[in-house]
């Protein structure tokens, strides 16, 4: 069963669907629901990144993605599609290749710290 | 005949579920689960193009207990094959791993890439049956991410790594 509901989610994948699944679904697993206490939920939170001064930037620094071994054209297209399809964000300035580019080289230390601070001023 | 514990607990939970519950309404609800049951596999999810056809495959590449099995080409641990379960399915008296390592092998059969997900079967010890160590797409250690060298055992009850599986997750190449 576990591999049916799993497979569900997955089979019409197009290219950033894929790579979600090869760079980011181990962890934040195939729903974004993560492992709590061990791997922050995408579904339900990474939407409230985009309303908030510095979140935008986070999402395109935090280790996952800064240092993945996806191409900046890439990691734009898994993060905009996990705005969309874990945040329920449609109106969106979408992540370029550039933006990413330049957001990546400055990947975050005290990722949790800036975190928790983010999403205290989150709405 | 004394009863066993088994017998009163039984009898006194079919009894409580009686009282609470008409025929009629347990009728329903099972063919309701009846019903749900068939849909399932028609919920309008790609599956026939993408499903690999491991009946077809012969020698080791489609033996899920050999490591030369297609789904093992990055796989490091035990064959949960050899070990009470199967390549998709723990062990029973394990809890499978909800953090897992991902990648993909080409499909002999249809020369596909599809996504496996290699979840670790996670508390008991090791079970020392068809160890196996394979490395495509692995990264270095540096790259935890993408080490298999890693317990994976993260968000289970216990850490203690068992065996993995090798759960197809999709085909991550269309042509």
């Amino acid at each position: 069963m576990l591999a049916i509901v799993l497979w569900a989610t997955v089979a019409t994948a197009g290219e950033p669907a894929v790579d979600y699944a090869l760079n980011c679904q181990g962890c934040h697993r195939a729903d974004g629901a993560g492992t709590p206490g061990r791997v922050p939920a995408l579904a339900g939170s990474v939407g409230r990144f985009m309303h908030v001064d510095g979140g935008r930037d986070y999402l395109g620094q935090v280790p996952g993605a800064a240092l993945s071994a996806l191409d900046d054209a890439s990691l734009a297209g898994v993060l905009n599609w996990i705005v969309e399809r874990f945040g329920g964000e449609t109106d969106f300035t979408r992540y370029t290749a550039d933006e990413v580019g330049r957001l990546r080289k400055t990947p975050l230390v005290d990722v949790e710290g800036v975190r928790t601070r983010l999403l205290a001023r989150a709405p | 005949m004394r009863r066993i514990w088994l017998d009163l607990l039984t009898e006194r939970a079919t009894r409580e579920l009686a009282k609470r519950t008409s025929r009629r309404s347990f009728l329903a609800r099972v063919g309701a689960a009846l019903v749900g049951t068939s849909a399932l596999p028609l919920l309008p999810v790609a599956r026939a193009s993408d499903v690999p056809d491991d009946a077809a495959l012969s020698g080791n590449v489609g033996d899920p207990k050999s490591c030369d099995y297609w789904r093992h080409c990055a796989i490091d641990g035990f064959l949960c094959a050899c070990c009470g379960g199967s390549q998709n399915t723990c062990p029973p008296g394990t809890e499978m791993s909800p953090v897992t390592w991902i990648g993909t092998c080409k499909h002999p059969g249809d020369g596909k890439d599809y996504i496996i997900s290699y979840n670790d079967c996670c508390g008991q010890s090791l079970c020392m049956r068809c160890r196996c160590t394979r490395t495509e797409r692995e990264k270095p250690i540096y790259f935890t991410w993408q080490n298999n060298d890693l317990l994976w055992c993260f968000g289970t009850k216990s850490r203690a790594v068992h065996c993995s599986v090798a759960v197809v997750l999709g085909v991550a190449t269309k042509s």
